[in-house]
């Protein structure tokens, strides 16, 4: 039997001095080679959900963990973050979170996780001119990370998880500070590394672009998965959407007053506005 | 209405090239919510830290609401520009929320019967009544971003920029926000929005200036803006959704979501 990429089993999860719940009885299970996007308002859980999935809550963040966390076969409690950031990338909402402090070049901060993982000098070498490449930093390899601009340090900070080959992508609005170009570019990106069979769980509030690569949409609010399925099903949920929107698309024919189900992508959108006219 | 006056403006980070090549940048903005889009690296931010000195100008004036910025410290600017950091922890270090949103009123010196309700209206304005006092470091990003803009907003400035005001925000936030600057618009403002959120962009500003590799490439209605496939193509833009399903109907051209609907209704 195939191992599951990511299990949370009845997991709660409250931080430190926290009056309640960020995470309140999640239960989820995402299967090797799956790219699952994950929507909700502020405060939804999303980024304690990649938290969690990474090991941080509560290695890291301390408070209380209920239920069990299991990421690629293995309880999370159990591995100490550092080992699991050889399998598992978590790229953080703010980029700046995410640099060592150590390095002063943009080539060696990608190049410090694999160097800390023992990665022999000359694939640490290979793998960062690849991730470079990947996100388009060639030309800032000299440059002090600091001296980059959000854009490039979302790219770094990508670059720098890229480097490790994670089985496990946990990405936190990864193109949010990038122009649509870069997006598409980062975009094209990861749909290499999901080809290639690298799991993939994003947090995205574009849900124009989440709807164009997820096949599968995991909605939160209040701390729990509200909706679990296809984009198309769970944006048609009306009692979902109040909760965590919907694509413009979908808001636009329901807006219009299209018969359900209501459209995610343009293409559907074109054709369930012009059959509504048929 | 407060305008914006920027005339051959030449400008270089330390050991970096011009950002704004030869003859250096023009333009004019007369009020108004305005939307500044271009690429990473077009120049955008920069031209927004020209507006309250926080970068001066190897060459060239910078005059807003009348007054010549280059004369002027960042302090002195701070009554005429409010400013919302891309990143808000760039800007954030107070310990309350409400320290942090009135400590640009408190700093210029204005009493404290005037202080208390413009901060009490800047935090209404922003969703963050009742989060008085929480650590602003306790709030998630998108809140964080609020507590910034509440910040740039509490000394009543007759310019407000916002850079990147979109990020992290949720799909109500994102509708308080757009509602936010088409008011601000409407109080006889200007509001510069610096974004790469083309939706924002046709709900929110009816003007928007392209900028391509530090040249104005376009500056003009929203609507024409998108209408130009060449423009969209070399400034790296990408057109509104509304605008998409619009021209896959074949309906007349239009950016904002309402449109889109009069548009279909009518025909």
């Amino acid at each position: 039997m195939t191992v599951p990429a990511l299990v949370l089993r009845d997991v709660s999860y409250r931080y430190e001095d926290a009056e309640t719940d960020a995470l309140a009885g999640v239960d989820l299970s995402v299967a090797p080679g799956e790219w699952v996007g994950v929507v909700g308002p502020t405060n939804a859980g999303k980024s304690t959900l990649c938290l969690a999935a990474m090991g941080l809550a509560p290695h890291f963040f301390g408070g209380r963990l209920r239920g069990t966390v299991t990421v690629l076969g293995r309880d999370s409690l159990r591995v100490p973050v550092p080992e699991r950031s050889a399998d598992v990338g978590l790229l953080f909402q703010n980029p700046f979170t995410q640099l060592s402090g150590a390095r002063e070049r943009v080539d060696e901060e990608i190049g410090f996780g694999p160097e800390c993982h023992g990665v022999a000098p000359a694939e640490v070498d290979e793998r960062v001119a690849e991730a470079m490449r990947l996100v388009g930093l060639e030309e800032q390899a000299g440059r002090h990370p600091l001296d980059l601009s959000g854009g490039q340090l979302q790219r770094l900070a990508l670059a720098g998880l890229l480097a490790m080959r994670p089985r496990l992508l946990l990405l936190d609005e990864p193109t949010s500070q990038l122009d649509p170009a870069g997006t598409e570019a980062i975009f094209d990106v990861l749909a290499a590394l999901h080809a290639r069979g690298t799991t993939i769980v994003l947090v995205e509030h574009r849900l124009e672009l989440l709807c164009e690569v997820c096949p599968r949409v995991v909605a939160m609010a209040g701390g729990r998965v509200v909706a679990d399925g296809p984009p198309a099903r769970v944006f048609n949920d009306e009692a979902v959407v109040a909760e965590v929107g919907a694509p413009v698309y979908t808001r636009l024919a329901h807006a219009a007053g299209l018969p359900a189900p209501w459209p995610v992508r343009l293409d559907d959108a074109v054709a369930a506005f012009r059959r509504s006219r048929a | 209405m407060p305008e914006a006056r920027l005339a051959g403006v030449r400008f270089a980070y330390p050991g970096g090239a011009d950002v704004y090549p030869d003859p250096g940048l023009t333009l004019s903005l007369r009020g108004g919510a305005v939307a500044l889009v271009g690429e990473n690296g077009a120049g955008k931010t920069t031209l927004t830290k020209l507006l309250n000195g926080l970068v001066r100008p190897r060459a060239g004036t910078v005059g807003v609401a009348g007054v010549d910025v280059t004369a002027r410290s960042v302090a002195r600017m701070a009554p005429i520009v409010g400013y919302a950091f891309q990143n808000p922890d760039d800007q954030l270090f107070e310990r309350t929320v409400r320290a942090e949103v009135s400590f640009g009123p408190r700093a210029l010196g204005r009493p404290a019967a005037e202080v208390e309700p413009a901060v009490r209206r800047a935090l209404e304005r922003c969703g963050l009544a009742g989060r008085e006092d929480v650590h602003p470091h306790d709030l998630g990003l998108a809140e964080r971003k609020w507590v910034a803009i509440a910040s740039a907003l509490a000394a009543d400035p007759p310019v407000v920029v916002l850079d990147e005001p979109t990020l992290g925000q949720d799909h109500r936030s994102r509708e308080r926000l757009a509602a936010l600057v088409r008011t601000l618009a409407g109080e006889d403002r200007l509001v510069l929005v610096v974004t790469h959120d083309m939706d924002f962009v046709a709900e929110a500003c009816p003007t928007t200036v392209v900028l391509t590799r530090g040249t104005v490439r376009f500056a003009g209605p929203t609507a024409d803006a998108f209408a130009d496939e060449g423009l969209v193509a070399e400034a790296g833009l990408r057109t509104p959704h509304a605008t998409r399903l619009a021209r896959a109907l074949g309906l007349d051209p239009c950016v904002t979501e309402a449109e889109l609907l009069a548009s279909w209704s009518a025909t």
